[in-house]
């Protein structure tokens, strides 16, 4: 009953887990792309005259770079033959050489254009496509036609995958997948953002907008995804593991296409970016209630893509801050950053290192929004890192008051996702829309202020900021309990000139404020993300008595163990090595033994020692403990 | 904790199945989930899930925009305060750029901002002042129109207040609990269904403790638990 609550610094977090790095550090391509590699490219020198001489009358064709064709068929070739490393090499290096060197500004060529090259297959086309739009996503301004073009490429391809009778034979990296399935999302986003912009709209993208119907329409995006995963099986494959069943038991639970790599993959990353469009429609609850069967460490198998891990850990860290779980949010960055931090020396070398680097830097900002809110003693080295990189904005948010509020904003805008709503103006309707883009054309008019509240990330905004808001007395009132052991709400209330009935209200806020329902450590492995029960935040902790206020603090002794134990595992490691090393040589003559032996007490006793293995010699050497 | 939260005991399979599976993006399947909702306002019952699906078929669906559901909703969702219902119930309300003519006036916009201020007053624990709020002319149309068909309300609102003071207070004076919970007369009677006891001379009222209402200054010693040391046990086997 009188149990106190188990404090945040108290429950043990297993963040010490062992990362295998190893596993993350396969995805990047050690190798660059050499064009070496395809001097020789495997269609016979007379086939390809014979395309060239077909396509003749094109002049674009030969506009094309050689090497860019040679790359084309190489690639081409790699996907044909399932050759996954010579696959990667050509899409994660040798697609971005190119680009630097002939398509930095422009288009790749059309697959149209390419198709001969790779005899009009279909599937490679549709890849290549996947690419083509990338890059003019990427490098350039995608115009309407790419935007609903893209769109049809995407549902080809997972048309493909999901339609065919069994599983299709076409594997492609991990990474790809990934970025399949991200870009898709991404470009989702982007359109939802693009088409809520009626005002700028050109008649022609009006009229194409408004017969556009399905396309990018949020529930043909969640369709896609819920289908990867329902195909793949991904869920039943999951909870079939944490379950210990054997490889037969789950290959006969997901069955033909689930069993495949590249189905197993794209139904992970699926889920993953369910997760992603659920936050971007401000659904929090459901965005981490799809991760469900996930099991969030570091040694799942899915860690092997690491934008896909980061990615996800940002995301989940994000739900957590609207959902008020300040200390679970922590918890969820510092995790990934240690990750991110240990990872650098090898993902310099990943073409997504930028990307990486950016969402790290803004987990560091939310990190120290979270800090600000619920101060934590969880990991001193990411917070020092926080707070070197948002030191200015940190120191603001943790003194209150009004500069406080225009900190959180400042870091919330820089650091929060994308957010978009469902459904665009309604197109389809032309009374509607020109209503819509009378009102919104002009100029200085009070609509113009209702537009931009009506901006998505405004309104989730306003929701953080009024809670951050609601606890902007807080510092202040905490500083002032640490100097008290006991003091009446009178005297609390004169110092801060305040009145004594509001400043009780106030105290309870506080203590609200030091309370957060967290996901508990050791029980968490299994349960969902959602779930959690509450913990005390804060050292400070009081009660009221009538009108006297009680205080209390904890301390955190020392902490040993750590060290202890990590010493005692090194001092094993060394021994271990020591034991496997090769004794001596056991060609040592006579004279050398002669002379070393003033030195060696041990060969003097037992100069006739053989040479046997290390194993023998070192056996009678107890370890101690 | 959460689990109830997750998955209350009341909550029917139909329903479960609608709020985990994909039905719940079937826009046909929303008045089974609206007719849940009222069953929760003639019950008392809550169901935070099961009504953030019924807004996100609004949002995906804006044809099907009920401003009488979204409202009962918001209602429902004050009561869990301060946990984060009331924002996660906003956070899906997209902002209507169409408005497809009603039958009748639409109310939300003018209740919403009422709502938006209750639940601050709520989170900032200022409980008197959400009792005058509440009861004052301007509310006028929200009592009359919504929460008065909601069972139980106002005793689900004094639950939120009753949670805050149970972390806070070892003793509070009548007075003040009073005005937490807008009670004189019957709180004699309330504050005895809690358990709770009161000292006839001084009316001042005393809190059985509970873990959050304990206070003791700690000093926290670490723990070493088995799996740490597994490392090295098992080197010391070999």
């Amino acid at each position: 009953m009188a149990q106190q609550r188990r404090a945040l610094w108290n429950a043990e977090v297993d963040l010490e887990e062992d990362v295998d790095l190893s596993m993350a550090i396969g995805t990047y391509g050690t190798t660059v792309y050499d064009e070496a590699h395809i001097s020789q490219p495997q269609i016979d020198e007379s086939t390809m005259v014979a395309m060239q001489q077909h396509m003749a009358q094109q002049a674009a064709f030969s506009q094309i770079p050689d090497p860019v064709k040679s790359f084309i068929i190489h690639f081409h070739q790699a996907v044909l033959e399932k050759n996954l490393a010579e696959i990667t090499v050509a899409y994660e290096s040798g697609w971005n050489k190119f680009t630097e060197k002939f398509y930095a500004r422009t288009e790749w060529p059309e697959a149209e254009l390419i198709a001969p090259l790779v005899n009009d297959d279909p599937i490679f086309l549709i890849l290549y496509r996947e690419l083509y739009f990338r890059h003019v996503y990427s490098r350039l301004q995608p115009n309407i036609d790419d935007r609903f073009h893209s769109y049809e490429n995407s549902c080809e391809l997972f048309n493909y995958l999901l339609n065919s009778d069994g599983p299709v034979e076409l594997e492609l990296p991990e990474q790809w997948l990934w970025d399949i399935i991200d870009e898709f999302i991404y470009q989702y986003q982007v359109f939802c953002t693009w088409r809520s912009k009626s005002a700028s709209k050109t008649p022609d993208e009006l009229t194409l907008l408004a017969e556009g119907g399905p396309v990018w329409s949020s529930y043909s995006v969640l369709n896609v995804l819920y289908s990867l995963m329902q195909k793949s099986k991904i869920s039943e494959y999951m909870i079939a593991q944490r379950a210990g069943k054997s490889q037969e038991e789950i290959a006969e639970i997901v069955g033909d296409f689930g069993q495949k790599p590249l189905y197993r993959m794209l139904g992970y990353f699926s889920i993953i970016g369910l997760l992603r469009v659920h936050v971007h429609l401000g659904d929090f609850t459901l965005a981490l209630k799809v991760l469900q069967s996930v099991d969030l460490n570091q040694k799942s198998p899915f860690t092997r893509v690491t934008a896909c891990h980061v990615a996800t850990y940002y995301y989940v860290g994000f739900c957590y801050i609207m959902l008020r779980r300040y200390p679970d949010a922590i918890r969820t960055f510092v995790t990934v950053l240690n990750f991110i931090m240990r990872m650098r020396q090898y993902h310099t070398r990943s073409y997504q290192y930028d990307q990486i680097n950016k969402t790290a830097d803004r987990m560091y900002a939310l990190f120290a929004l979270c800090h600000a809110l619920a101060p934590s003693r969880l990991d001193d080295n990411i917070a020092n890192i926080a707070k070197e990189k948002y030191g200015e904005q940190y120191t603001k948010m943790t003194r209150g008051g009004p500069d406080a509020l225009a900190a959180f904003e400042e870091l919330f805008l820089y650091a929060c996702p994308k957010f978009v709503t469902a459904n665009g103006p309604p197109y389809e309707d032309a009374d509607a829309i020109e209503k819509l883009m009378a009102t919104s054309g002009e100029p200085e008019s009070p609509t113009q202020a209702s537009a931009q509240q009506t901006d998505c990330t405004h309104r989730h905004l306003e929701l953080f900021l009024a809670d951050v808001a609601a606890q902007q007395p807080v510092p202040t009132l905490r500083g002032f309990l640490k100097l008290y052991t006991s003091l009446g709400t009178k005297k609390i209330a004169n110092f801060l000139d305040a009145d004594e009935e509001e400043l009780v209200q106030e105290m309870m806020v506080l203590k609200q404020a030091s309370r957060s329902i967290s996901r508990v450590a050791g029980a968490a492995e299994s349960t969902g993300l959602l779930e959690g029960e509450m913990i005390t935040t804060s050292d400070l902790n009081f009660v009221i008595d009538e009108n006297m206020v009680h205080i209390a603090e904890s301390t955190v002794g020392r902490r040993y163990a750590g060290w202890f134990i990590k010493n005692t595992e090194r001092a094993q490691k060394i021994l271990d090595d020591l034991k496997n090393l090769p004794l001596p040589p056991p060609t040592r003559s006579a004279p050398t033994a002669s002379a070393t032996s003033t030195t060696d007490p041990t060969s003097q006793s037992k100069p006739t020692r053989p040479g046997g293995g290390p194993k023998v010699a070192w056996g009678s050497v107890k370890v101690a403990g | 904790m959460t689990s109830e939260w997750l998955s209350p005991p009341t909550r029917s399979e139909i329903i479960e199945n609608l709020v985990s599976g994909v039905d719940r993006y079937n826009p046909a399947n929303v008045s089974i989930l609206e007719d849940y909702l009222y069953h929760q306002l003639r019950t008392g019952e809550y169901d935070c899930l099961a009504n953030l699906a019924i807004l996100k078929l609004y949002q995906f669906n804006s044809e099907l925009y009920n401003p009488d559901v979204i409202i009962n909703i918001l209602i429902k969702a004050l009561t869990t305060c301060p946990l984060p219902d009331f924002n996660l119930c906003l956070s899906l309300l997209d902002e209507r750029l169409i408005n497809t003519p009603l039958e009748e006036p639409d109310p939300l916009p003018v209740i919403l901002p009422e709502l938006k201020t209750l639940h601050n007053l709520l989170y900032r624990c200022r409980f008197p002042a959400f009792w005058d709020a509440y009861r004052s002319d301007e509310l006028e149309q929200l009592r009359d129109n919504y929460t008065v068909e909601i069972v139980g309300f106002e005793n689900a609102i004094r639950a939120v207040a009753i949670r805050a003071v149970r972390t806070t207070f070892t003793k509070i004076s009548s007075d003040r609990l009073g005005s937490y919970l807008s009670l004189s007369d019957d709180l004699v009677q309330y504050v005895k269904s809690l358990g709770w006891s009161i000292d006839p001379s001084t009316t001042v009222i005393s809190l059985p403790p509970n873990p959050d209402n304990q206070i003791e200054a700690t000093v926290v010693q670490e723990s070493i638990k088995l799996p740490q040391l597994t490392k090295i046990i098992a080197h010391a086997r070999s």
